[in-house]
């Protein structure tokens, strides 16, 4: 890369920490250091909330996702807005108003330390794990792009996020987010219009041929449990992930905590449901114009540089046959692509039929060529191909003009630093305010603590470095727990729920908890053709019928706060 | 229920119908 789009990639990194550092001044007590003193404007509150949740894998994954499979995947964030409303009515009030760190200390006022301690327990142990695989991902991709040892990529992503979140907790964190949303937003205009700009025929004949190929289809009305990226898995489905992720997962609900007040807790929240679908939308089509592009440039048969070199090297017939039968498919994918262009300006209905249906064809032959070189790449690499991964980030090294490419890098490292940041801030607070404030020593200095949470923040961002850089041999067990806590995320919605019902006792929301997480478990391991976004709603309606149901047969006692809390 | 919360409620519906009413058109008016 040019060293002008290197100066771009520096000069951001030392804005973000630089100005995060300068807001380290203000923090002097740990509601300071974990809350920004609730003093925080929604707008920043809205950014820093979409911010966490795009990382930096969805941006070069889902953009690769756009290219192969098209829109379709917008349809996971289908029930995004509808569960940022029932959150915005529900639980955001009940949590802003109950003045808490986490949202697991509410559980506690409602319910037990029991429910409390298990809750925070399975955050800190799902959200360790998957927060160095959100270092991971990314460093993967940039080691094998620019050839750097994986290590370095780590650090690039790691020692600046790590450093800045430690001194400056949430302050620096929020507004990082702010300046990152601004810089992603950014890089994927800039993409787009290249890609527009560059198109060689008109961009009406290009989404033809994309709607040829299947990229421009969004919605499917099946109802199929086995399907991942339906309209009703993302409606129903989806809400029920979102409503588990947006309001129970430390590392979203410390970000509207933050927020100066109820309302303005909620409109963060409603700006993220605002912005979410036209966002998501536009990271797709992103990707299927890489498509187009590619179908008029010729594109690699394998993205992931690494994986292409290994194959070279140790099979290299094999390699040069697929890709002398690669170049002469995608010759004949790009005629008939301008067939298609050409014909649709005054050839009949049965020409332009015919000719969408060449197209077709060779966009089938070029398909089954790459899938037919991914498991090559499997096979002698011995490693997952995932060279959807390495689409945007070849596109962007090799085809964009001075500067965009290091824009669009300073946009995959800010959406990495951003999700990390929130990560390791969050786990803080959980391990201080639940284990170490509840169980160890519960009175002491502010000074105290605030040494304590950043003690606590530097431990979490070493240990998620060192995942990140093992990931690759850790791999089977970041899996398992990635498994494991899929299995939770529904049942700790379901406990919330039943918080918000008068009638819902301690022991029987325990008891819910335990039989949602098997229910779950027992769904995943025996049924397993029922997709992931099902998980989510088996599981919270579980626990809300066990624990209603034991809650009638008056297991367990109702605490004095819980009544204070749930009629406050 | 405050008064702002049901504008901005407003603005997010109206937005998603919007989003959602170009995704459709955009399917329905490219597909072949």
């Amino acid at each position: 890369m040019h060293w002008i789009n290197w100066a771009v990639v520096v000069a951001y990194l030392v804005i973000v920490v630089g100005d995060s550092l300068r807001r380290t001044r203000g923090t002097k007590n740990i509601e300071g250091y974990f809350l920004a003193n609730r003093s925080l404007p929604w707008w920043a509150v809205g950014l820093s909330v979409m911010a966490t949740q795009l990382s930096a894998i969805t941006l070069i994954g889902t953009t690769g996702q756009g290219a192969t499979d098209g829109l379709k995947f917008v349809q996971f964030y289908f029930g995004l807005p509808i569960a940022m409303v029932i959150l915005g009515v529900t639980l955001v009030p009940f949590l802003h108003r109950a003045k808490v760190y986490t949202a697991y200390e509410f559980l506690e006022r409602r319910f037990d330390a029991k429910t409390r301690s298990l809750t925070s327990l399975l955050f800190l142990l799902s959200r360790g794990m998957s927060c160095g695989t959100i270092i991971a991902a990314p460093s993967v991709v940039l080691s094998s792009i620019f050839g750097w040892n994986l290590a370095w990529c780590v650090a690039l992503i790691g020692v600046p996020t790590v450093t800045y979140t430690v001194l400056g907790g949430v302050q620096a964190v929020a507004w990082a987010d702010v300046k990152q949303m601004f810089v992603v937003a950014g890089a994927m205009c800039s993409i787009i219009a290249v890609l527009i700009l560059r198109m060689p025929i008109p961009l009406d004949d290009a989404l033809h041929i994309a709607g040829a190929a299947g990229r421009l289809q969004v919605f499917d009305f099946s109802f199929d449990l086995s399907r991942t990226y339906t309209f009703w898995s993302g409606i129903l489905g989806g809400t029920f992930l979102m409503l588990s992720y947006f309001g129970t997962d430390q590392s979203q609900v410390q970000r509207y905590l933050a927020a100066k007040s109820v309302d303005e807790a909620r409109s963060s929240l409603l700006m993220s449901a605002y912005w979410k679908i036209p966002l998501q939308a536009l990271i797709l089509l992103t990707g299927v114009l890489v498509f187009l592009f590619y179908l008029f440039t010729p594109a690699p048969l394998l993205y992931n540089p690494r994986h292409s070199a290994v194959v070279q090297a140790r099979e290299p017939a094999l390699f040069a046959d697929l890709q002398a039968r690669y170049a002469s498919a995608i010759a004949l994918r790009q005629q008939s692509a301008r067939d298609v262009a050409a014909i649709r300006h005054g050839g009949d209905a049965g020409a332009i039929r015919a000719a969408i249906e060449q197209f077709r064809t060779t966009e089938a032959g070029v398909t089954s060529l790459r899938t037919e070189a991914l498991a090559a790449a499997a096979r002698v690499t011995g490693e997952a191909s995932r060279d959807v991964n390495y689409i945007i980030p070849r596109f962007v090294v090799e085809q964009l003009p001075l500067g965009l490419a290091g824009l669009f890098l300073a946009a995959v490292l800010g959406a990495a630093m951003a999700s990390v940041a929130a990560e390791l801030n969050s786990l803080s607070t959980a391990t201080i305010i639940d284990f170490y404030q509840r169980w160890v020593r519960p009175t002491a200095s502010d000074a105290h603590f605030l040494m304590v949470s950043k003690v606590s923040t530097a431990v979490w961002g070493v240990f998620a470095c060192v995942v990140a850089t093992y990931a690759a041999t850790l791999g089977s067990l970041i899996e398992v727990v990635n498994r494991f806590g899929s299995f939770f995320y529904g049942s700790i919605l379901g406990i919330f729920l039943l918080a918000m019902i008068p009638r819902a006792r301690a022991l029987g929301a325990f008891i819910g908890l335990l039989c949602g997480m098997g229910a779950v478990a027992a769904v995943a391991i025996w049924i397993p053709s029922v997709s992931f976004l099902w998980h989510n709603l088996i599981g919270a309606v579980v626990v809300v019928l066990v624990g209603l149901a034991l809650s009638a047969f008056g297991a367990g006692p109702r605490t004095a706060t819980a009544t204070a809390t749930a009629t406050a | 229920m405050t008064s702002k919360f049901r504008s901005t409620l407003w603005r997010v519906l109206t937005m998603q119908v919007v989003a959602l009413g170009l995704l459709w058109w955009l399917q329905s008016h490219y597909a072949a």
